[in-house]
C-alpha cells in the first residue's frame, strides 16, 4: 500500500515549514483558552485533515476513531466533573454545570486538534523528505538525518521478524506455559532474539554507509532538494487567515458564550 | 605492481585471550584476483575489513600494523542484502553513494541509470522499494551502489551467502564482469563460481595464519584434505562424502503419515500454496524444490499451521483440527536456529519441551545426555545459546526440535550457510532419525540433497504443487493404493 498515492498541495509544502507550522500551533493550542477561537481553528485543520491529505474518507475516519474516544474521555470527565456554577444537570457526583461543559468542550477540543495536526502531517510527508529538508533548512546533521531514515528501513524487518518468533516459539510449545510466569516468559522469549538480530543488522548497516563513503563532509550533495515556493506562501497565508478568522469570530460574532 | 601490502599485522578482538593475526603479511598485484579460505571463525572476514580501513574506522577494534594505507578507492559488497542498504528507494540508494562523493545533482540521474544497467538490473521505475526486490536484485543493486564509488579495489565477503544456485550463478559471472579491471579479494564458503574468476588462494588455518598461497591449481591439488577438514565446499567434495557414506535405498512402509487433497493454504485471506493430492509414507526423505518465492516455505508453514488453510489435511488417519497437539507429532527447523531459541544455556535449550510437558526428572536427563552427545555440544552445555558458532547453534535448533521424537519432521533450508562439514554431520543425522522411522520434509536448493538423500522430490511453482516424483533412492512401494493421481 503506498500512503502517498494522491498528492495535494499540502504534500508540495516544504517539510520543515510544514513541521514548524504544524508545531507552533500546537503548542499555541495550550494558549487559546476561548472555545470559540478554539472550534475555529479546529475547524480549519479539520478542513485540511480531510480535504488535502490525499486519502480516502474511510480510511481517514477509522485513523480517527481513536481520537474521538480521547476526546470524548477527556472532554466528559472534564464536563461531569468540573467546577461550575449554573447546574444543568446533577445526580449524585455528576454535576453537569455551563461551565465544566464549556470547559470540557475545550479539553476535548485540543486533544482533538492536537490528533489531527499530526496526522495531517503524517499523511503528507514522506519521512525521506522530511529528512532531507530538515538537512537542507534546518540544518540537521547528516548523521542523524541518514541514522533515522535507515532504523525506518528496519520496522517491517522487524515485523517480519516478530512473526517468525511467536511461530518458532508454538513448535517449542511456549504457548503451554501459562499464567504470568509464562507472559513474562513469551516476552523474553520473543525479545532477546528480536532486540540482538536488530542491534547487529544495525550494526552492519552502519559499517555498509561507512563503506560506502557516508562521511561528515561538508561537500555533501542531494538527491531531493527542497526550496520555498508559492505553496509554502499559500501555507502560511493559510494560518495567517486562520489564526485572525479565529480572533475575528472570538470578537465579533461569538456563538458560544 | 604492488597495489596494497600490509606487514606484520596484530589484531585481537576485546575479550578473546589470544591474538587472532600475530605479525600476518600480505601484499597483492593490481588487478589481481585473490581468494581468502579458511574455516569459519579464521579471521578471513576480519582481514577483508583490516585491508579495506573499515577496521579500525569505522569498526573499533584493537589492531596493529606497520604503516598500512588502505586502497585509495575501494567497494565493499557485503552478504546480507537486508543489512546493506539505508534508503527506502532502489535509485535513493545509488544516490546516497553519489551524495557521499559530492557528485552534482544534474549529473546523478545519468549516473544512476548507467550503474544499474551496468549489473544488469532493468527496474520498470527506479524509484522501486527495495523491499520488493529478490535477494539476487537486492545483491546486484547492492554491486552498482558500489560500482558508483568507482572503486580500484573491490571487497567480496560472501556476497551469495543468502542466494539460492540461479542467483550465486547469475551474481558470480555479473561480478566477474565488472571486477575484470579491479583488483578483487574474495572470501566466499561456496567456491564452485568463484573458481573460474580468481588466480590465487590464501589458505588460513583456524587460528589466522596462513599455511598456503599460491595459484589455485596448485593449491587444489595440494591441500585438499586441509580443505575437506575445515568444511570448505571444493569441487569434488560430495563425491568424496558419499563415496564414504553410502546410503541405503529408502523403503517407505505403514499407514499413511500424512494425507492432503484439494488443500489451499491462505495468507491474509489470499490462497498462497495449492496442493491437489499428496500422501507421505512414513520413513520418506521428501524434498521441496522450486525458486525462491515459489511458495515451499509458505507450504511448510501450511503444514504447521502456521496459517489457516482449506480442504483435507490429515495426519495419521485424524484431521489435523481434531489433534490437540499438533507439536507432539511433528516438529519444524527454522532457517535462522535463533529465532528457536528460549532457554538460558544449551542444556535447558534441549531439556525445554520436555519440562513444559512435566515429564520425569531422571528421564528428561537421560533424553538431555543422549542428545548432547549425539549431536556434539557436551562441552558446550552451559553457555548460552547465542555463543555458539554458527555450525553449533544449527545443531542445537535441530536437537531441541527433535527431543520429543515426532513422527514428522519439517525443515527449511537447514543447510543455508552451512559449512561442509556441518552439512554432511546434520545430513547424517538427519539419516539416522529417518531410519529410526521419522519422516522428513525439507525445503533445500541443494541439488546434491535431492539427488542422493531424497527418495522423493517435489516442486513447486507458482504457489501450486506441479510435480511428485520418486528418485532412485526409492526402493518399489509395497503399498497397494496409496499411489494415487499424483505420482
Amino acid at each position: 500500500m503506498n500512503l502517498y498515492q494522491n498528492e495535494t498541495w499540502l504534500h508540495s509544502v516544504n517539510p520543515s515549514l510544514k513541521l514548524l507550522g504544524l508545531t507552533i500551533l500546537c503548542i499555541g493550542a495550550l494558549w487559546i483558552h476561548d472555545l470559540n477561537y478554539m472550534v475555529t481553528v479546529t475547524v480549519g485543520i479539520l478542513v485540511l485533515f480531510l480535504g488535502f491529505t490525499g486519502q480516502r474518507f474511510r480510511y481517514l475516519f477509522l485513523l480517527f476513531i481513536p481520537f474521538m474516544f480521547i476526546f470524548l474521555s477527556t472532554s466528559s470527565a472534564m464536563i461531569m466533573f468540573g467546577q461550575g456554577e449554573t447546574t444543568w444537570f446533577k445526580w449524585g457526583l455528576v454535576h453537569i454545570t455551563e461551565e465544566s461543559f464549556l470547559r470540557g468542550m475545550l479539553v476535548g477540543l485540543r486533544a482533538l486538534l492536537f490528533a489531527a495536526l499530526g496526522l495531517t502531517f503524517a499523511l503528507t510527508t514522506k519521512p525521506v523528505n522530511l529528512f532531507y529538508s530538515l538537512m537542507q533548512q534546518a540544518k540537521l546533521k547528516p548523521k542523524y538525518a541518514y541514522s533515522f531514515m535507515a532504523a525506518l528501513r528496519l520496522i517491517p524487518i522487524m515485523m517480519e521478524e516478530f512473526q517468525t518468533i511467536r511461530n518458532a516459539m508454538k513448535v517449542r510449545g511456549v504457548e503451554k506455559q501459562l499464567g504470568t510466569q509464562g507472559i513474562t516468559f513469551k516476552l523474553k522469549a520473543c525479545s532477546i532474539p528480536l532486540l540482538s538480530g536488530s542491534i547487529r543488522r544495525a550494526h552492519r548497516i552502519a559499517v555498509a554507509m561507512e563503506a560506502k563513503q557516508f562521511s561528515e563532509s561538508p561537500h555533501r550533495t542531494y538527491y531531493y532538494q527542497f526550496r520555498f515556493s508559492y505553496v509554502d506562501t499559500l501555507f502560511i497565508l493559510y494560518f495567517a487567515l486562520l489564526l485572525s478568522a479565529g480572533y475575528f469570530v472570538a470578537v465579533w460574532i461569538p456563538f458560544l458564550p | 605492481m604492488e597495489q596494497l601490502a600490509i606487514r606484520n599485522l596484530r589484531l585481537k578482538f576485546p575479550g578473546e585471550k589470544s591474538l587472532l593475526f600475530r605479525d600476518l603479511s600480505l601484499s597483492f598485484k593490481e588487478g589481481e584476483k585473490v581468494l581468502l579460505l579458511g574455516p569459519s571463525g579464521c579471521g578471513k572476514s576480519t582481514l577483508l575489513q583490516v585491508l579495506s580501513g573499515l577496521i579500525p574506522r569505522s569498526i573499533d577494534i584493537p589492531m596493529k600494523a606497520e604503516n598500512y594505507a588502505p586502497p585509495s578507492s575501494w567497494g565493499y559488497v557485503f552478504q546480507d542484502p537486508d543489512s546493506q542498504f539505508c534508503m527506502p528507494f532502489a535509485d535513493e540508494e545509488i544516490a546516497f553513494v553519489l551524495e557521499n562523493l559530492g557528485v552534482p545533482r544534474h549529473e546523478m540521474d545519468g549516473r544512476i541509470q548507467r550503474h544499474l544497467r551496468e549489473v544488469g538490473l532493468h527496474l520498470d521505475d527506479l524509484h522501486t522499494n527495495i523491499s520488493t526486490l529478490s535477494g539476487g536484485m537486492k545483491q546486484r543493486l547492492a554491486i552498482a551502489s558500489v560500482l558508483a564509488l568507482q572503486p580500484e579495489v573491490l571487497f567480496l565477503d560472501e556476497p551469495t551467502a543468502m542466494l539460492d544456485p540461479e542467483g550465486t550463478k547469475d551474481i558470480w559471472s555479473l561480478l566477474k564482469q565488472v571486477g575484470e579491471d579491479k583488483t578483487v579479494l574474495v572470501v566466499e564458503h561456496k567456491i564452485d563460481h568463484v573458481l573460474e574468476f580468481i588466480e590465487r588462494i590464501i589458505l588460513f588455518n583456524e587460528n589466522g595464519e596462513i599455511i598456503a598461497d599460491g595459484p589455485k591449481g596448485i593449491i587444489f591439488s595440494r591441500y585438499r584434505q586441509v580443505m575437506r577438514n575445515q568444511g570448505i565446499w571444493y569441487p569434488g567434495v560430495w563425491e568424496e562424502h558419499l563415496r564414504q557414506q553410502p546410503l541405503p535405498p529408502v523403503q517407505s512402509k505403514g499407514d499413511l503419515l500424512l494425507h492432503l487433497q484439494d488443500f489451499k493454504g491462505y495468507r491474509k485471506k489470499e490462497p498462497k500454496i495449492a496442493v491437489e493430492d499428496l500422501k507421505v509414507i512414513p520413513g520418506e526423505w521428501i524434498v521441496i524444490r522450486g525458486e525462491n518465492g515459489a511458495g515451499k516455505s509458505t507450504f511448510l508453514h501450511a503444514l504447521m499451521q502456521f496459517i489457516k488453510h482449506k480442504g483435507t489435511y490429515e495426519l495419521l488417519g485424524t484431521p489435523i483440527k481434531k489433534l490437540k497437539n499438533i507439536v507432539d507429532y511433528m516438529t519444524f527447523v527454522f532457517q535462522n536456529p535463533e529465532f528457536q531459541f528460549v532457554a538460558n544455556t544449551v542444556r535447558e535449550e534441549i531439556a525445554y519441551s520436555l519440562r513444559i510437558e512435566k515429564r520425569d526428572s531422571v528421564q528428561i536427563e537421560e533424553t538431555v545426555q543422549r542428545l548432547l552427545h549425539l549431536f556434539h555440544l557436551a562441552d558446550h552445555q552451559h553457555k548460552n545459546p547465542f555463543q555458539l558458532s554458527m555450525g553449533q547453534k544449527r545443531r542445537l535448533s535441530v536437537a531441541a526440535s527433535i527431543v520429543k521424537e515426532q513422527k514428522l519432521m519439517l525443515l527449511d533450508e537447514p543447510t543455508f550457510g552451512q559449512d561442509s562439514r556441518n552439512t554432511f554431520a546434520l545430513l547424517s543425522w538427519l539419516e539416522e532419525y529417518r531410519q529410526q522411522g521419522t519422516t522428513i520434509i525439507m525445503v533445500t536448493h541443494d541439488d546434491h540433497i535431492s539427488d542422493h538423500y531424497a527418495s522423493r522430490v517435489l516442486t513447486i511453482k507458482d504457489r501450486q504443487l506441479i510435480s511428485d516424483e520418486q528418485t532412485r533412492r526409492h526402493e518399489a512401494n509395497p503399498i497397494a493404493g496409496t499411489s494415487g493421481g499424483a505420482f
